[in-house]
């Protein structure tokens, strides 16, 4: 029986006033002597891509300037141009931004090309790090994207973007008498019933399939690389691939909207929000979202894991973190707002104000609030992340920081558009998508 | 000064320049009016040179290279055809060629067909006919980018009103951009949309210079409005719609907001002309130096076409 | 005399019936900016016309890439004329070897897929220091008008009897006194046109701002796309913002048309 949403306790109000107090003074840092502030005159440039958390940042930062004297110049594009840019501007050794977000999909690239600050003097430096930052606390499974060959840190994880499973008329696979589904064999009898009745598209998912597809190729017994990091030869047309991408076009085709394939990560998000699709395997942060407030199906919806094949569970989990440009002019001020951002006080703020809860940090997960936030309608949404994060911890996701990762990825997008609009079968798409590869591969200079 | 305007033909065999007073190569005040045109040209001639050349040089220099920026040696000019040799062996730029052929053919004979037909439509002197004229150049000067959202809202099947209407009339339609077969008509429709007031107006202005005695002649004769059409006007107009057509076609490499909001060259490759496909190697996995050699394919391919453009209509404008 | 006034009608008839085919797309999108945010994905034509989408697009970064994209324009045509007009009097006074390949080369630089310039220009200007600045997407605008300028007033100037400089030039002009004093005057009519379309090209550049701008000199067109968002795709917000960046454009086409034809065909056909 769904359940109603707790209303935000009055001890997490209390504890987020005790928070806000707490900051106006910098933690560890005494206030500066004589009125001037840590930072005055320093403009610091600031870039994320757009996401829940930038916009959640961006509510914050008159609080960091008017604490520091800093001004900041803060900038959230969208991901695919972030991207663009960022790899155009690093790749340069350009000074233009000052802290930017390293993206998952390309940490690979950027930290082992070099054009991203190494960390661990910072950390290690108690004059610049406050002792309550505590490095440690962040869970290894996110930081390990940002280490280079010699285990230097890069960036401070942001997010552990953790994909699972969700519904927003959980109420309707009630009444055709499923639950979530545990494994994608359960997949298609659930999603046929559902279309039977009408109501909301069974299914979707956003169009990166290059990212939303790789848990159904593994689950499936599939891989992208033979075995990466050391032994990039793509495995894109094994039986078990073609399968996967025949299985998930399936799903994709028969029961999305019209016009899935063009249905970007913040379209999905409204759609769920507004309740026109029903289950999707998706990224955490989305799929919260159902739970908000605004969301017109918050006493409806549902979350489970990521599904499990033949071979077992394996859901994606991005990590994106703060960093600094190889060639940033002020370093000691980044790591300033770095510490900040990432601060114990200032995300406990965030998730209990703002209610955002893809953190890092294993003491943040560890509080019982995180649990209770986190149950929605009955679901234990904490359990689901925490399980999740176990999970990817055990390496599976590597192939995404391989450096010449992005056009696979691209590929992969491009396979699973093809089999869904049906231009090609499973098979010849992904051979199509191997052979690409192989060539993307030796573009890249990479020897197999 | 002799005020004739006449050539002096031995001293233009002999200097080759025309001097602009008529009086040929002679005398301290025609060379001091070539010295002022030269001042007057240069400035243009170096912002060309500079932004045009410089950019030329390194396209071609980098297009002999796997230059990319992450790996420091990669301009290296060992195997200077590489890119050029992968780009024809690779099914995706192949592809991208093909498709490029079908967008550009489609676009511009949609163009051609319903500029020419509006333009016969209006072809009256009329005060509001001028108006309506002048009605129908908005989508040609909209921000291309702002033509593209307009489009994305009417094929994105959740808020378009054109699906709403199709069902309405009990019609009802799947999404237009991420069927294979419909996407590029989807786009060649938006992109008709766009630039049919361009083939509009030029042949308006060749219609009106077709001369008033043959018409008249063949509407004493007879002839019907179609005779009249084909046998009488079509052949002065003719060679408006040949350059309007290789201007249009010229300008259809280079689409590409249309293509970057509605499909990001999609489904599976089915919109993706060479320029995007340029774009996405260039930009998405900085792959520079393929990505010159591809842009310096396109350059080629454009420069052939405005020869054509010069040979079949620009003729006029350089020899009068 | 009836069946002609019938035919004329019919004619009027079609004409007014294209014309709101014609429209429609974009007035839809006009419709949608005013529509409130509720009902963003009904298309009803019955509802409450509010201004909200308006105030909330215009915050933030938008009002600032206005400015942004007005500096560059303005700035890219006023170098475009002064540069260009010379040239454009040159060659259309002057006979010179090689003329015939100074039009070719103009008319590829028009015709050239901008990726061809993106990576040069980028690079370029990172090392100068123009990126992300208006001088910078100002200064490669004029790359791209400068061929439509000359061009454009060459055939204005064609168009001016040389007789009229000549006499001056008996009086005692230099050249470009004469043409100071009597070929531009002639040709302002065609200097002011040729203005205004170099500011709508250079307005509705989308590809040069999106590579080569960030915060500071980010133009509007590009603002519109950073309203497509993580936050959930606001269409009302990216319908105002669209409709803001074709306002200015539209208001000059109506000052503009006549030369409309002329200047995007430059180098091709002399009208």
């Amino acid at each position: 029986m769904p359940k109603r949403r707790p209303a935000l306790p009055r001890r997490a109000l209390l504890a987020g006033a005790a928070a806000t107090t707490g900051l106006l003074v910098l933690p560890g840092r005494a206030p500066a002597q004589g009125g001037r502030k840590k930072l005055d005159g320093v403009t610091l440039h600031v870039t994320c891509f757009s996401h829940t958390y930038s916009e959640f940042l961006r509510s914050y930062l008159p609080e960091f300037e008017e604490a520091t004297g800093a001004k900041v110049v803060y900038n959230t594009p969208a991901f695919p141009i972030y991207n663009q840019r960022m790899d155009i501007e690093l790749s340069t050794r350009s000074a233009a931004h000052d802290v930017i977000n390293v993206t998952f999909i390309y940490s690979g690239r950027w930290v082992g090309a070099g054009w991203t600050t190494p960390l661990d003097d910072f950390i290690k430096d108690p004059r610049k790090t406050p002792v309550d930052f505590e490095p440690g606390d962040f869970l290894p499974g996110t930081t390990a994207a940002f280490k280079d060959a010699e285990g230097s840190l890069h960036a401070i994880p942001w997010i552990a973007d953790a994909q699972q499973a969700g519904a927003t008329r959980y109420d309707l696979i009630e009444q055709a008498g499923f639950q979530q589904p545990d494994n994608f064999d359960q997949m298609p009898a659930l999603l046929k019933a559902l279309k039977a009745k009408g109501g909301p598209a069974p299914f979707a998912t956003e169009n990166h399939y290059g990212w939303q597809f790789p848990p159904y190729l593994l689950a499936f017994g599939g891989l992208i690389f033979r075995h990466a990091p050391d032994d990039l030869h793509p495995m894109l047309d094994t039986p078990e691939a073609i399968h996967a991408a025949e299985f998930f076009s399936d799903m994709l085709r028969s029961y999305g909207p019209d016009g899935i394939l063009s249905y970007t990560y913040d379209q999905v998000a409204q759609a769920l929000k507004d309740g026109t699709i029903n289950y999707s395997t998706n990224n955490e942060t989305f799929l919260v979202r159902m739970a908000e407030s605004d969301s017109k199906v918050a006493n409806t919806c549902a979350l489970s894991m990521m599904p499990a094949g033949p071979a077992g569970r394996f859901p994606n989990v991005a990590s994106h973190g703060w960093g600094m440009p190889v060639a940033a002019r002020n370093k000691d001020a980044s790591w300033e707002f770095i510490t900040w951002a990432m601060s114990k006080q200032l995300l406990s703020r965030m998730f209990h104000e703002k209610g955002y809860s893809s953190v890092t940090r294993a003491s943040m997960i560890a509080q019982p609030e995180f649990e209770k936030k986190l149950m929605i309608n009955g679901f234990d949404g904490a359990k689901i992340y925490r399980d999740t994060l176990d999970l990817a911890g055990k390496g599976y996701t590597v192939y995404r920081t391989v450096a010449p990762y992005p056009p696979i990825d691209r590929e992969l997008d491009n396979a699973i558009q093809t089999i869904v609009s049906q231009q090609m079968s499973a098979k010849e798409a992904m051979q199509q998508a191997q052979q690409n590869s192989l060539r993307a591969l030796q573009r890249a200079g990479v020897k197999l | 000064m002799a005020s004739e305007t006449g050539l002096d033909r031995a001293a233009v065999r002999k200097t080759g320049v025309r001097g602009v007073a008529g009086r040929a190569g002679r005398g301290r005040w025609a060379r001091e009016q070539r010295r002022a045109l030269r001042w007057g040209l240069a400035p243009a001639l170096s912002v060309l040179a500079l932004a045009t050349l410089a950019p030329a040089v390194w396209l071609i220099i980098t297009s002999l290279t796997p230059l990319t920026p992450t790996d420091p040696g990669s301009l290296d000019f060992s195997e200077p055809w590489q890119n050029y040799q992968q780009a024809f062996s690779s099914p995706e730029f192949v592809r991208s060629v093909w498709v490029q052929v079908e967008l550009s053919s489609v676009t511009v004979v949609l163009q051609l067909l319903i500029g020419l037909g509006i333009a016969l439509l209006l072809d009256k002197p009329s005060k509001l006919l001028e108006t309506i004229r002048t009605v129908f150049l908005v989508p040609m000067v909209l921000p291309p980018i702002v033509v593209a959202i307009i489009w994305k809202i009417i094929y994105t099947p959740a808020i378009s009103p054109l699906h709403r209407l199709g069902a309405f009339l009990g019609v009802p339609f799947h999404s237009l951009i991420t069927n294979a077969d419909t996407a590029i008509w989807a786009i060649a429709a938006a992109d008709t949309w766009e630039w049919f007031p361009f083939t509009m107006l030029m042949t308006l202005a060749a219609l009106q210079m077709v001369p008033k005695e043959p018409q008249e002649a063949a509407r004493i004769d007879g002839a019907g409005a179609v005779q009249l059409f084909w046998h009488v006007r079509l052949p002065y107009i003719r060679g408006t719609l040949v350059v309007a057509g290789l201007f249009r076609l010229i300008d259809s490499i280079k689409a590409f907001p249309l293509i970057y909001l509605l499909t990001d060259g999609g489904p599976g490759g089915a919109t993706q002309v060479t320029n995007y496909y340029a774009f996405v190697q260039t930009f998405n996995f900085a792959y520079w130096g393929y990505g010159s050699a591809i842009a310096m394919l396109l350059v080629a391919g454009v420069f052939v076409l405005s020869l054509l453009i010069s040979r079949a209509g620009g003729g006029m404008a350089l020899d009068e | 005399m009836n069946s002609r006034n019938v035919r004329a009608w019919t004619r009027y008839a079609i004409a007014a019936a294209l014309v709101i085919v014609v429209l429609s797309p974009a007035l839809w999108l006009v419709l949608m900016s005013l529509r409130p945010n509720t009902d963003i994905m009904a298309t009803t034509l019955a509802f409450r016309p509010t201004l909200h989408n308006y105030a909330e697009a215009w915050t933030g970064e938008f009002p600032a890439s206005f400015g942004h994209s007005l500096s560059a324009s303005l700035a890219s045509t006023v170098v475009s004329l002064l540069v260009g007009v010379p040239a454009a009097y040159v060659l259309a006074r002057w006979r010179f070897r090689g003329q015939h390949q100074v039009a070719m080369w103009i008319l590829v630089t028009r015709m050239a897929p901008p990726i061809a310039f993106t990576i040069p220009f980028f690079l370029a200007y990172t090392w100068l220091g123009l990126m992300d600045t208006v001088a910078g997407l100002a200064l490669i605008y004029v790359t791209f008008n400068l061929a439509l300028v000359v061009w454009t007033m060459k055939g204005f100037f064609d168009a001016v009897p040389r007789s009229l400089e000549e006499a001056a030039w008996i009086d005692g002009a230099s050249l470009w006194g004469a043409f100071a004093r009597v070929a531009l005057p002639l040709a302002a009519p065609g200097l002011a046109a040729t203005g205004i379309l170099c500011f709508i090209l250079s307005w509705n550049d989308f590809f040069f701002a999106l590579i080569l701008t960030r915060t500071e000199a980010m133009t509007a067109p590009v603002a519109i796309v950073n309203f497509m968002q993580y936050a959930g795709f606001e269409w009302g917000k990216i319908a105002a913002g669209g409709v803001s960046v074709m306002l200015p454009v539209l208001l000059f086409t109506v000052l503009v048309r006549r030369y409309l034809v002329s200047g995007l065909t430059a180098g091709g056909v002399k009208e």
